[in-house]
């Protein structure tokens, strides 16, 4: 049985992901382990999945180089998911990433992009730092 | 977790049914896409996908799937999604898919809306 303080302490899982498919899917795994641990439900944790899935989709795409891999930190508590993605990529202009639209979208061969906007949408809070030496993306998600 | 996508497709009075396992991402949305293909270029317009056993999706994935709904509507077809988990329904609600899909609670209930 955890005691109280245990489960208020935060816990925090580190890997660093190669450039191969479906990768996300371990990190998908450490995050149902936490949470298991921490006593939080499969209802809770469900968006923090897709923020989890975008995040490091976006950044194994943008990732540079095959060899360098992307870092992932999770960081959970009781009430609150911190995922940190950091992929050592060309960097990009978050301000400059076009709003999709599906109206838009249909009818065109451009059907992607909807990774930044499922991330800033589900999530409680978004800090995007980017530039030439790669980026770093912190996701907040409450699950109190 | 077992994320191995897989696809199982049927034809329901007239309506193509497809339960995918699994995780939906561009393997699993390019595999839904096809196995549509092969149903509507014989004429099926109304088209079922069941997600009961796809509790892990990506925004990949998912653009695939409006292949489906530009191609259903072109022939006034129907798209119904049905067993989603709450957190791909938000997905797709943010997405903007329910301005052209509808969604059930379950394979059934989809069956009905297609009468």
């Amino acid at each position: 049985m955890l005691r109280e303080k245990d489960m208020n302490e935060a816990i925090e899982l580190k890997i660093s992901l190669p450039k191969i498919p479906d990768i996300e899917l371990v990190a998908l795994e450490g995050l149902q382990r936490l949470a298991s641990y921490l006593g939080i439900s499969e209802d809770k944790i469900g968006e923090a999945r897709i923020l989890a899935t975008e995040a490091i989709i976006n950044a194994l795409e943008h990732a540079g180089a095959k060899e360098v891999p992307v870092d992932v930190v999770l960081t959970m508590t009781k009430k609150k998911l911190v995922i940190f993605v950091r992929d050592y990529g060309k960097g990009f202009e978050p301000d400059n990433v076009e709003e999709p639209i599906i109206e838009k979208k249909l009818g065109t061969n451009k059907k992607r992009g909807w990774g930044l906007k499922l991330m800033k949408t589900m999530s409680d809070d978004i800090i995007i730092e980017s530039g030439q030496d790669g980026t770093k993306i912190t996701l907040i998600k409450n699950l109190a | 977790m077992n994320n191995d996508f897989k696809l199982k497709s049927e034809l329901v009075n007239d309506s193509l049914v497809m339960k995918a396992s699994g995780y939906v991402n561009n393997v699993g949305g390019e595999t839904i896409v096809k196995e549509f293909e092969k149903h509507f270029n014989n004429g099926t317009t109304n088209v079922i996908i069941d997600l009961a056993d796809s509790k892990v999706v990506n925004s990949i994935g998912i653009s695939y799937l409006l292949e489906i709904i530009e191609k259903l509507m072109e022939k006034k077809g129907k798209l119904i999604f049905t067993n989603l988990d709450s957190a791909i329904d938000k997905s797709f609600s943010i997405m903007g898919i329910f301005h052209f899909a509808e969604k059930a609670p379950s394979v059934d209930a989809a069956l009905k809306m297609m009468e």
